[in-house]
C-alpha cells in the first residue's frame, strides 16, 4: 500500500513541477532545460531553513518561492535575450551553473552528502509521517498549483503568452512588452517549480545534487512534451505515465540495477515515437517542432 | 502628426534608406510605391522600432519616438500589418482583436499574479471587440481559430487587429496583395472608412490600380530615396518615376 501511496506523491510532486514547466515551454514556447535547478532551489530553501533554522513548513515552502523566483529573475534577463535553441543553450548553462554551486559548497549545501535528516512538516502540531497524509498534503498543494494556474493562462495574460509563443512581433506590433511577459512567466514558472521542489524534499527527508541534474530538467520537459504542451492537465497524465509505466519493470522481475537503465531507454524511445507521431502530445494544442507561422497539420482546440 | 526626418539606414554596403523625409497628415492617405528593393518596408520598420535607423528622427505628436521599443510605438497610436501576414493561427478570432486590449495591470512582473486574483474586467473589450468585428465584417467567425480563416479574411483580421489598437496613424505593408477582386474592394473601402474617422493610413503597396483609387497623395521610393511626392496624377506623369517602373 505505501508502496503504490509512494508512487501516487511521486506523481503529485512531478504534475506541480510539469504543470509549471509546461507554463514556460508549453503555453509560452520557452524551453527552459534549468527548471530542475529552480526545483532544487526550492528543495535546498526549505531543506536548510528547516534542518539550521528550525523554521515550520509554512515558512519553508514560501521562502523557496522566494529563493526560486528571485534567482529566476536574475537569469531571465541574460536568458530571454536569447531565442530559441540559444534560449535552450543558455538555460542548460545556469543549470550546470546552480548545480555545481549545490555540488561544491560543502560548507553550505553538504556538496555530494547532500543534506539528510529533514524534519517532517507540522500541521496544527501533527506531524505529517503517514504516506496517506503527505499524499494529501501534495494534493492539496497540486489542486492550488493547478487552479492558479488554469486561471493564469485562461486569463488576457495567458493569452499574451500563447500569441508570444507564436509570433513575437505581431505581438509587440499589438503594443505588448513581450519581454516583461516573459520574465514574468520564467519567474512564476520557476517559484512554482520551487513548491515541487520543496516537498520533494520534506517527503524524501534526504536531498543530493543528483536529484537535480540536467537529466531531471530533459525528464521534466519530457513529461510536458508527452502528456501535452499547452495543456495543464496533460501534464499531470504525462506525470503519471512517466511515473508509472517504468514501475511495470520492476514486477516482471527485471534486477534494480538494468531497470535504472531500461527506464532512460524507455524514456528516450516514447520521446522519440510522440515526436514522431503524435507531436502534440496526449491533450496538448501546441506541436513542438513546428513553427507557428507555418500551418500546423492539425488544429486542435485545447482539449 | 507623424514627421519623418532625413532617416537613413544602411545594410552592410547597401543604403536601404536615404535621407527620407516627410510629413504624415491626419485623415489622409497616403500611399509608398516602388521597385521591389526600394527599402519600403525598412522605411516602416524603422518608424514603428522594429530597425534603429543610423541617422534622422522620427517624430510622432510632436514627440520623438526615436528610441522607443516597437511595442511603446504600437501603444502610443502607430499601428502596423506586415507583409508576410501574421495573426495568431491557434487563437479565436476574438482572441486576437483582444490582445490589443492595453495591459494595465501588467505593472511589474507580478502584475499577473493580482491579475489572477482579480476578476475578469474585459465585458467592455469583448463588446468593443465584436462591434470591431462587425465593421470589417467578420462577426460570425468570431469564435473560429484565426487559422481556419481564408488568406483574405486572415488579412481582414490582421487590419481589426490593428485598427483594434485606436491608432492615429496606420501603416499597412501591401494590404491588398494576394487577395481577390471582391476583397480588395472591401479592404479599400475599409481604407476610406478609416479615413473618414481621421486616421492618417500609410500603407505600400503595389497594386497601382488600388494605390490610385484611394490615395490622396503619393510617395515613390526607389533604391532607397524618395523620388517623387505628391498628388498621384501628377506623380504618376513624373519621369523619374517612370524611369524606375520602366528600367
Amino acid at each position: 500500500m505505501d508502496y503504490i501511496l509512494h508512487i501516487l506523491i511521486m506523481v503529485g510532486i512531478y504534475s506541480i513541477v510539469a504543470m509549471s514547466l509546461n507554463l514556460l515551454a508549453g503555453y509560452t514556447g520557452l524551453i527552459s532545460v534549468a527548471h530542475a535547478a529552480f526545483y532544487g532551489i526550492g528543495a535546498y530553501t526549505t531543506a536548510l531553513l528547516a534542518l539550521k533554522v528550525g523554521l515550520p513548513f509554512w515558512i519553508n515552502i514560501p521562502a523557496g518561492i522566494l529563493v526560486s523566483g528571485a534567482v529566476a529573475f536574475l537569469i531571465a534577463w541574460p536568458s530571454l535575450k536569447t531565442y530559441d535553441d540559444y534560449f535552450v543553450i543558455t538555460t542548460f548553462a545556469f543549470q550546470i551553473i546552480i548545480f555545481s554551486i549545490m555540488n561544491n559548497w560543502v560548507s553550505f549545501t553538504g556538496g555530494p552528502l547532500g543534506l539528510p535528516g529533514i524534519p517532517q512538516p507540522t500541521i496544527f502540531g501533527i506531524t505529517i509521517s503517514s504516506h496517506l497524509f503527505f499524499l494529501s498534503f501534495v494534493v492539496a498543494f497540486g489542486i492550488l498549483t493547478y487552479m492558479f494556474l488554469t486561471r493564469l493562462v485562461n486569463s488576457s495574460f495567458g493569452r499574451v503568452l500563447k500569441a508570444i509563443r507564436e509570433d513575437e512581433i505581431f505581438t509587440m506590433s499589438m503594443g505588448k512588452d513581450v519581454m516583461k511577459y516573459k520574465v514574468s512567466v520564467f519567474v512564476i514558472g520557476a517559484a512554482i517549480a520551487s513548491i515541487g521542489g520543496s516537498l520533494y524534499a520534506y517527503y524524501i527527508s534526504f536531498i543530493d545534487p543528483t536529484s537535480f541534474t540536467i537529466m531531471e530538467s530533459i525528464f521534466m520537459l519530457s513529461i510536458v512534451i508527452i502528456g501535452g504542451a499547452g495543456s495543464l492537465r496533460g501534464s499531470i497524465v504525462g506525470a503519471a505515465l512517466l511515473i508509472f509505466i517504468p514501475e511495470i519493470l520492476r514486477f516482471i522481475g527485471m534486477p534494480n540495477s538494468i531497470a535504472a537503465n531500461m527506464r532512460q531507454i524507455f524514456y528516450g524511445g516514447l520521446l522519440v515515437f510522440f515526436m514522431m507521431f503524435r507531436p502534440q502530445g496526449l491533450l496538448g494544442e501546441f506541436a513542438f517542432g513546428k513553427s507557428g507561422h507555418k500551418e500546423p497539420k492539425e488544429v486542435r482546440k485545447n482539449a | 502628426m507623424l514627421k519623418v526626418d532625413s532617416l537613413s539606414k544602411r545594410f552592410d554596403g547597401v543604403q536601404a534608406v536615404r535621407d527620407a523625409s516627410f510629413n504624415i497628415q491626419q485623415g489622409t492617405v497616403t500611399s509608398l510605391i516602388g521597385p521591389n528593393g526600394a527599402g519600403k518596408t525598412t522605411l516602416f520598420n524603422m518608424i514603428c522600432g522594429y530597425i534603429k535607423p543610423d541617422g534622422g528622427t522620427v517624430h510622432f505628436k510632436g514627440k520623438d519616438i526615436n528610441a522607443s521599443p516597437p511595442y511603446a510605438i504600437a501603444a502610443m497610436g502607430i499601428g502596423r500589418t506586415f507583409q508576410n501576414l501574421r495573426v495568431i493561427k491557434m487563437l479565436t478570432v476574438l482572441d486576437n482583436i483582444l490582445l490589443s486590449v492595453p495591459d494595465h495591470q501588467m505593472n511589474g512582473i507580478l502584475g499577473p499574479i493580482f491579475k489572477v486574483l482579480r476578476k475578469n474586467s474585459e465585458l467592455g473589450c469583448r463588446e468593443k471587440a465584436l462591434e470591431l468585428l462587425d465593421f470589417v465584417g467578420l462577426r460570425e467567425k468570431a469564435d473560429d481559430l484565426a487559422g481556419s480563416l481564408s488568406y483574405g479574411q486572415q488579412k481582414l483580421l490582421s487590419l481589426a487587429c490593428c485598427f483594434a489598437l485606436e491608432p492615429s496613424v496606420l501603416l499597412l505593408d501591401e494590404p491588398v496583395a494576394g487577395v481577390n477582386q471582391e476583397m480588395i474592394i472591401n479592404i479599400l473601402t475599409l481604407i476610406r472608412r478609416l479615413k473618414e474617422t481621421g486616421i492618417a493610413v500609410f500603407f505600400i503597396e503595389h497594386n497601382l490600380g488600388a494605390v490610385m483609387e484611394v490615395s490622396d497623395r503619393l510617395i515613390v521610393m526607389d533604391e532607397g530615396s524618395i523620388i517623387a511626392d505628391g498628388i498621384p496624377s501628377v506623380v504618376r506623369e513624373d519621369p523619374a518615376v517612370v524611369e524606375a517602373y520602366i528600367r
